[in-house]
């Protein structure tokens, strides 16, 4: 069970999410509408696990990754995703974020993923 | 599907947020290729295709989906906007905005097909070579992203043993690729790769079934490395010492003290600053508060009186309280319910697109003060009339392109509509640089119409004629064109803002356009109103409207015609009896001189009693035709009255 921060740019997946994540038992400490705002809760809240959605305003989630990476090489980030951004998470990955889920959510693939990351 | 059912509300209204933003970028790239408008696109895209999904509306997913795939090939510069292409997608998401309207209403998009779509996106799509291979900035810094997390000054491998992986993915992973990236990505940052099979350059282009073979050197142990392959979707990781020797025994300290901070962490105080900024909340319960507001309203005046009635001193001073509260909780809620117009004028560029498309003209379009706000339910009844008057604008005043020219005017026609607040009330102001409206012929319709006759018509200003254009059954279009005419006149636009307890002013210059004004209330809810009584019954008349209270010196009126004047400061009014209402009054001593537009009047009265801030409710339609009451008020003392709509009684 970890603290963690959801950065969506949409409430409704914000929702989802957090949703999945507390029926997992897992604490929401805080929630980002955009990279920028992600980076600044990350260095607020501190949180165990941060869910990073791709495309988003202002900072797009592989440069929030970045940033966040900079600020705490040892962030467990997880990628939101879909089909079709293949390349987008396997940079990610390179810059460091440690795993990945795919929309429309599973809530039991989603769990799994957060709990193997949290255990890394 | 039902367990998604509690979220179709938030996903319609986020939905239409991305749909009025996938409009606004889609007309900016009309004008030209904007990067910006292009990145908005895509998002607003992804985020529906996203969105539908995870509801499971299939067939908004597959829209969004196939429209995603054309700005992907936009992006990567592989194929450029025209027009045409831009009128395809505007098609897409009207399509994306019917679906909303059904899921809306209870539905799941099924029932509105977009094959028809689809297939042309395809087309377009397959004409310019298919969607390309996006290899993304990804495989850019192989080496930037993978060594740095590698352990510090490890460049040397050779006295770390060295150890033979064999992963597996689970062949129903989704991302089979990225799985192995992820392995080997985590793999990295105990050791050095020295090899692995596929390529990395090959996994990075999507290359990869299910095992990945690796030889690693690291000194974290077997333990340590079988931990960072595994993970979610891999069944199987082999891990085996390679045909050189491993020497050291593993070392699993940093993986136990890791464990350890993980634990602390979790045990610390948690959830500190866990704000949530801004909510969401039903209309319905809104309305709900509001109704609740305005019985505390009618119910603290109520109080007054009985305070003042019976001189109790203590009741006076907790209703003065009260009387705080309830203002403050008033004024709140009116700016609850304050919507920015942006709310419709955001979708008025859209319309104003499609009207000079039709009718082959060009407008430049500008809107101005979109941030200013109005109460929920006055937006509501201003959508129709305000898409009348644009599609007027366009369709009756701008010119073609050809006319404006030989009138020394550019061809391109210029439409403004702007909005701001002046004191209580917000003004909405539509401009055109158009043809005008022609005085001539609109007096020759309204005779031909039978709404005057041709004497009368001789005498007509410039302002009386305009009025004949708000007469029911009048339009001087020549013929009813698909866009403005549908049937309903500006009699239905004016009709519409004066529900609303608004106004609405033309001017207009021949050759040169016209502007049409409206002025609206904020709110239509509490009003400030002047009660009055004639004949012992009470009305309330709205401050906003009365201009001056003068005495009344019966003795002074003269008989004009029918009808009944008195000179007032040098100014002949108009005297309007309320005696229907109120029954014949001898003892009326006061005159409220009221003012609607340019026009004034004057209501004699028996007596002044004060000022009232009431709530006005509207009278229900079984009450029959109530021209010149726009609804009644509860007072404190429980009396209903009739509250005086002065627009329509001059």
């Amino acid at each position: 069970m970890g603290k963690i921060l959801i950065v969506d740019d949409t409430l409704f997946m914000r929702t989802l999410l957090k949703n999945i994540l507390f029926s997992g038992g897992h604490t929401i400490v805080g929630e980002a509408g955009d990279g920028d705002e992600g980076v600044a809760k990350y260095k607020e809240l501190k949180p165990d696990l941060v869910t990073m959605d791709i495309v988003m305003p202002k900072l797009n989630g592989i440069e929030a990754l970045k940033a966040i990476k900079a600020l705490d090489p040892a962030a467990r980030i997880v990628m939101c995703t879909a089909v079709g951004q293949e390349q987008m998470v396997k940079l990610a990955i390179k810059s460091g974020a440690k795993g990945y889920i795919i929309k429309p959510f599973q809530a039991p693939k989603v769990l799994e993923e957060v709990k193997n990351v949290l255990a890394s | 599907m039902s367990e998604f059912e509690a979220y179709r509300g938030l996903f319609v209204a986020e939905s239409r947020e991305n749909h009025e933003n996938l409009v606004k970028n889609l007309l900016l790239l009309e004008r030209g290729t904007y990067q910006d408008a292009i990145d908005e696109i895509f998002r607003s895209i992804h985020t529906l295709k996203g969105a539908s999904a995870s509801m499971g509306f299939s067939n908004m997913e597959h829209l969004c989906h196939t429209m995603e795939d054309v700005f992907q090939l936009i992006r990567s510069g592989a194929a450029e906007i025209s027009p045409e292409l831009v009128n395809l997608l505007l098609a897409c998401s009207d399509l994306i905005e019917r679906m909303l309207d059904d899921i809306e209403a209870g539905g799941d998009s099924s029932s509105k097909n977009p094959a028809e779509q689809v297939k042309a996106l395809k087309e377009w799509i397959e004409q310019r070579g298919g969607i390309p291979k996006v290899n993304t900035e990804a495989s850019l810094n192989m080496a930037e992203a993978g060594q740095p997390a590698g352990p510090a000054g490890d460049t040397n491998t050779e006295n770390l043993p060295e150890y033979e992986m064999q992963i597996t993915v689970a062949s129903d992973c989704i991302m089979k690729d990225v799985r192995a990236m992820l392995a080997l990505g985590n793999l990295k940052s105990l050791g050095t790769i020295l090899s692995v099979n596929p390529t990395i350059e090959a996994i990075d282009e999507g290359k990869f079934d299910s095992r990945l073979e690796l030889v690693i050197a690291s000194d974290a142990g077997e333990v340590a490395l079988k931990t960072a392959a595994s993970g979610t979707e891999i069944t199987e990781v082999v891990i085996r010492p390679a045909k050189k020797p491993a020497t050291m025994t593993p070392v699993e300290s940093t993986e136990s003290s890791k464990k350890a901070e993980t634990d602390k962490k979790q045990s610390q105080s948690p959830d500190k600053s866990r704000e949530i900024k801004n909510l969401r909340v039903d209309i319905h319960q809104l309305d709900h508060i509001m109704n609740l507001v305005e019985d505390l309203v009618i119910n603290r005046g109520r109080l007054k009186q009985i305070a003042e009635e019976h001189k109790i001193k203590e009741m006076d001073e907790a209703i003065g309280m009260v009387d705080r509260s309830v203002s403050e909780l008033q004024n709140l809620m009116m700016n609850i319910r304050m919507i920015p117009l942006n709310h419709i004028f955001n979708r008025l560029p859209r319309v104003v697109r499609d009207v000079a498309q039709y009718d082959s003209k060009e407008v430049e379009f500008v809107i101005e003060g979109g941030e200013t706000e109005l109460d929920r339910s006055v937006m509501d009844g201003l959508n129709d009339p305000l898409l009348h008057l644009i599609r007027n604008a366009v369709n009756h005043g701008i010119e073609s392109p050809d006319i404006r020219e030989k009138a020394g005017k550019p061809r391109k026609g210029y439409v403004k509509l702007s909005a701001h607040r002046d004191r209580d009330n917000v003004i909405i102001e539509l401009i055109d640089d158009g043809a005008g409206i022609n005085v001539d012929k609109v007096k020759a319709k309204g005779i031909e119409k039978g709404l005057i006759n041709p004497d009368v018509a001789e005498t007509f200003t410039t302002e009386q004629a305009i009025d004949l254009l708000f007469q029911p059954g009048f339009s001087t279009a020549d013929k009813i064109s698909d866009i403005s005419g549908r049937g309903v006149g500006l009699d239905v636009v004016k009709r519409s803002i004066e529900a609303l307890k608004g106004t609405i002013r033309v001017e207009t210059t021949t050759g040169k356009g016209s502007r049409f004004e409206l002025l609206l209330p904020p709110t239509m809810a509490i009003v400030d109103v002047m009660i009055v009584r004639i004949n012992e019954k009470r009305l309330g008349i709205p401050i906003s409207s009365i201009v001056e209270v003068a005495n009344f010196r019966r003795n002074e009126t003269h008989q004009i015609g029918k009808g009944e004047a008195i000179l007032l400061r040098d100014e002949v009014l108009q005297i309007l009896r309320l005696d229907d209402m109120a029954g014949v009054s001898k003892a009326s001593e006061i005159l409220v001189v009221v003012q609607y537009q340019k026009r004034k009047c004057c209501i004699p009265v028996d007596v002044v009693e004060g000022k009232q801030e009431v709530v006005v409710k509207p009278l229900s339609g079984f009450i029959g035709n109530t021209r010149g009451v726009s609804g009644i008020t509860i007072l404190g003392d429980g009396g209903v009255v009739p509250v005086i709509d002065v627009n329509t009684i001059i």
